[in-house]
């Protein structure tokens, strides 16, 4: 059977059944994955796969599974299965239900690329002009990913709902060495290839790496600090999962209570935009087959809303925002509203501060209060009377979250698309400045 | 299982003119149940069916992956990942792996419960009876999560130089997030549990009691707490201190592929260099080891997922770096055999250099000992913020549960006291190590895409001297 006569299948057994609602999704994707080191290619991934994912509710009771064999006969016993399991589960109170279909969506703009679907072996070409172009503009050593998939995602329910969607990704990542310790990263993803500058990248991780040569040990203190767009994408996803309703009520969340509140500068406006053109994270609809769409979260600094799914929307008294996720809502596209200032202009108000390319392992100690620690890495530069100096090394940052959003001073106009390692849903965001940062290093 | 399918493609690819092929089935059944705020928020069941293969040819490495288990898949991918190790041999790093004996052989982690016979309802039944223990404590617990996992894992390894590995490890893991209110101020503490073998250790961890204890602390805190001192002390932290601290500066960067820096792009380097082994790093107190064969730990394993014999690595010899943690490629480049520190987390990943079990080795004090002779220290007995940089140098860890010392007692609790010390300064102010070995679990992140995969790390308490407690 192919995979619709099978999702078909299984939604009539378990609507008959008794099943109250049901979500099945399909999704088949090709992907590829080079991995480079010191210059040179480590080896070469792909993968095929196929998933039938099911999500069942029978009484407030909730269960999932999914399926990886479409034969009859699979698909049978993992309806006895669910039927069983459903049994033994305890039913949640708070559930309250999936969307109501039928729904007309919009294609994403920008959202499918056949050069993606047909690069194949050419991916090595891309990655070799990036390891040349870095080392042409003086970098020792390179280090990265290239990563492309084809994804073909279909949503059935017992609510109306056939949706079908097709896109395409690129991501590509370079990190670049000039020593042990100067090294500077950039990563850039896309749903189009021709909108991924690959060389432009490895040419701003290499002057970056060349620039942060023969670093001192930074000092501690309060500074003024210039976030480039990869390490404040890096604390804007940490804010994305603190929107979701989910978190709230799981105690994840330093924005509980904060509906109307400020929790950031006036100058932040955040949206959340699943229907983003060559956005990495849009899709035309959310888990349960709910249309995406734009949505205002942080208006000149005041928290709007969180992000939604039907049955979190109805414990809220709200809509939902078509950010499911069956269980936690989540970010699609979270963007920081550009400023007017260039990153020039950006350093140019500082007078004695960071600037701060990359950061890494971004930690709580109390995702209620929002306290944090993060720590910097490649490129971390002194600015001095708005001019970029000595080159340091060995600091964290120890802030609160909040604190740090309401300390942006200044935004940058020339936003950036961050997705990656930690930053695992995508950020559009620019440069920004952010005053009287904690900074904390080892004691001597 | 199917079995022929994966020595079929090890075949197919040698006859596509593949100088090294390996498959690695692996089948998983899994069940995972979620408590909110005293609702069971959800369950759910799954399975896992698919084939992971490295081929190499011309000294280029591929790797491919599917869950269409069928022949004619299989053989496009093998064909596929043939032509492309031929396109990028123009730009590879040269794949060697070191020789080395190929094994026979079958295990399997028994289970006195099987995980599988138990019913859902007896497993959620564990969280109802935690919420209920929780309620009853009367502190204000405003976020209650709270999550039972499973899984039981067959997989088949085997590759063009005749090894055959088939291995059975059911893994059960309880975590949990506790946030305590008192006085408008806040406290929370994540934490997790982990083992191989069957639900008796599930039954073992009285999960009511291990929460109940968790709130209570945190109330106590934010009750009585006090500020740590400013000057210099001495610091007693105990085993889920010392745990992440030699997973983060005592395991991480004795990855021989951070070291010659294969992971450089995310996961990071290594501050240590091939030149740096026989120097000292800590006091002669201090011993580090990675030990997979630790019966029913998390990050159990027989044989690594390149089917090299496991054994425990001494990573820090009396204060002295004394061995990484190798496969067969890092071992081939440092002239050496792999030490089985090969993983990869599920058939679709490649395997690479991890972790398995970290501690550190017991010491011939009690904990009260270490204690005893402080005049004035704190006592971490477990944290939530940590972190370290990425070449495994400049740490921190923020203590939980903690104590001042004063005059070798336990006196009242202390907020939040925070270490923040370079590796170095970390393993050389250590003076005495306890005998109160624990041993906690965790998912350790690494690899593109990445792979959590299930280890232990844990150790006894240490004693720091001379400490200054950062800001």
């Amino acid at each position: 059977m192919n995979s619709e006569e099978i999702s078909s299948h299984v939604l009539d057994k378990l609507l008959k059944a008794g099943a109250d609602d049901v979500i099945i999704s399909v999704s088949k994707q090709d992907s590829s994955l080079i991995k480079y080191s010191n210059n040179l290619v480590n080896t070469t991934k792909t993968w095929e796969n196929i998933d039938l994912g099911i999500f069942m509710a029978l009484n407030k009771k909730i269960v999932l599974t999914n399926l990886r064999d479409f034969s009859l006969r699979a698909a049978d016993d993992v309806v006895d299965k669910l039927l069983k399991f459903v049994k033994s589960a305890s039913p949640n109170k708070e559930y309250a239900g999936i969307a109501k279909g039928p729904f007309s969506y919009k294609e994403i703009e920008d959202g499918y690329d056949k050069k993606i679907a047909l690069l194949g072996d050419n991916a090595i070409d891309y990655v070799e002009k990036a390891i040349n172009k870095a080392l042409a503009i003086g970098a020792k050593r390179t280090a990265g990913v290239f990563e492309n998939s084809v994804a073909d995602v279909s949503l059935l329910t017992s609510n109306d709902v056939k949706a079908r969607d097709k896109g395409t990704h690129s991501y590509f990542s370079i990190r670049a060495f000039n020593s042990k310790e100067a090294s500077g990263q950039k990563v850039g993803s896309s749903r189009m290839l021709n909108l991924l500058d690959i060389e432009n990248l490895a040419e701003e991780a290499a002057l970056i790496s060349k620039q942060s040569l023969n670093p001192e040990h930074g000092k501690f203190g309060k500074f003024d600090v210039v976030f480039e767009p990869l390490p404040f994408a890096n604390i804007i996803d940490n804010l994305g999962m603190a929107m979701s309703a989910f978190s709230v009520e799981a105690g994840l969340s330093c924005l509980k209570n904060m509906i109307g509140k400020q929790v950031a500068n006036k100058k932040i406006t955040i949206i959340d935009n699943g229907m983003l053109k060559n956005g990495f994270g849009s899709s035309k609809f959310d888990a349960e087959g709910v249309p995406t769409q734009k949505n205002i979260m942080v208006d000149k600094g005041i928290l709007k809303t969180y992000l939604h799914n039907t049955s979190t929307a109805k414990r809220f008294n709200t809509k939902t925002t078509a950010n499911a996720g069956l269980l936690s809502p989540e970010p699609t596209n979270l963007i920081v509203n550009k400023g007017n200032f260039s990153k020039q202009e950006l350093f140019e108000q500082v007078k004695n501060g960071l600037y701060i390319t990359n950061v890494w392992y971004t930690r709580f100690q109390n995702y209620n209060t929002g306290d944090f620690s993060t720590i910097p890495r490649d490129g971390i530069f002194v600015i001095k009377n708005g001019k970029i100096g000595q080159p340091i090394k060995g600091i964290r940052i120890s802030e609160n979250i909040l604190t740090l959003l309401k300390n942006v001073t200044a935004v940058g106009k020339m936003p950036e698309r961050v997705v990656g390692w930690e930053v695992e849903k995508p950020v559009v965001t620019p440069a920004v400045l952010v005053k009287d940062v904690n900074v904390t290093r080892p004691a001597d | 299982m199917f079995k022929d399918l994966a020595d079929f493609a090890v075949k197919y690819a040698l006859k596509k003119g593949a100088d090294y092929s390996e498959a690695r089935l692996e089948e998983t059944s899994s069940n995972s149940f979620i408590m909110k705020n005293g609702i069971a928020e959800a369950s759910g069941f799954g399975k896992i069916n698919g084939l992971g293969m490295r081929i190499i040819k011309n000294k280029t490495l591929g790797f491919t992956s599917t869950n269409y288990l069928n022949k004619e898949k299989i053989k496009k991918l093998i064909q596929n990942t043939i032509n492309t190790a031929e396109k990028a041999s123009k730009l590879r790093e040269e794949i060697n792996l070191s020789e080395e004996i190929s094994y026979k052989n079958k295990y399997e982690v028994k289970q006195k419960i099987n995980l599988n016979d138990v019913s859902p309802e007896e497993k959620i039944k564990l969280l109802f009876d935690a919420e209920k223990e929780l309620v009853n404590t009367k502190i204000k617990i405003p976020s209650r999560y709270i999550s039972l996992s499973d899984s039981t894992t067959t997989e088949y390894l085997t590759n063009s130089e005749g090894t055959s590995i088939t291995a059975t490890v059911p893994r059960a893991s309880f975590f949990y997030l506790l946030t305590v209110e008192h006085n408008n101020k806040t406290s929370q503490r994540i934490w997790q549990y982990g083992q191989t073998g069957g639900f008796e250790f599930v039954k073992k961890w009285d999960i009511p009691l291990i929460v109940v204890n968790e709130v209570k602390a945190l109330q106590n805190n934010l009750k009585f707490g006090i500020k740590p001192p400013k000057q210099a002390l001495d610091i007693v932290a105990a085993p889920q201190i010392v745990g992440i601290m030699v997973h983060e500066s005592g395991g991480h960067p004795y990855e021989a592929d951070r070291i010659i820096g294969r992971e450089g792009a995310q996961a990071g380097e290594s501050f240590i260099t091939k030149e740096m082994l026989g120097t000292r790093i800590g006091n002669e107190a201090v011993n580090v080891v990675d030990d997979p064969l630790i019966e029913n730990s998390y990050g159990f394993y027989k044989y690594d997922n390149e089917g090299i014999k496991a054994r425990r690595k001494y990573l820090i010899k009396e204060g002295i770096i004394n061995e990484f943690l190798h496969n067969r490629e890092t071992a081939y480049c440092m002239g050496i055999k792999s030490n089985g520190s090969s993983r990869s987390v599920n058939y679709n990943r490649e395997s690479i250099v991890r972790m398995s079990n970290t501690f550190m080795l017991p010491g011939k004090y009690s904990e009260e000992e270490l204690i005893e002779d402080i005049k004035l220290g704190v006592y971490m007995k477990n944290f939530m913020e940590w972190n370290i940089d990425d070449k495994r140098i400049n740490q921190k860890y923020v203590g939980a549960e903690s104590y001042l010392i004063k005059n070798g007692e336990i006196k009242e609790p202390v907020i939040m006291p925070i270490i923040e010390i370079t590796t170095p300064q970390l393993y050389s102010a250590v003076d005495a190590v306890a005998n109160n070995t624990e041993y906690h679990a965790g998912n350790c992140g690494k690899g593109e895409p990445m792979q959590p995969i299930p280890v232990w790390f844990g150790g006894p308490s240490i004693r720091l001297r001379k400490i200054r407690l950062g800001n």
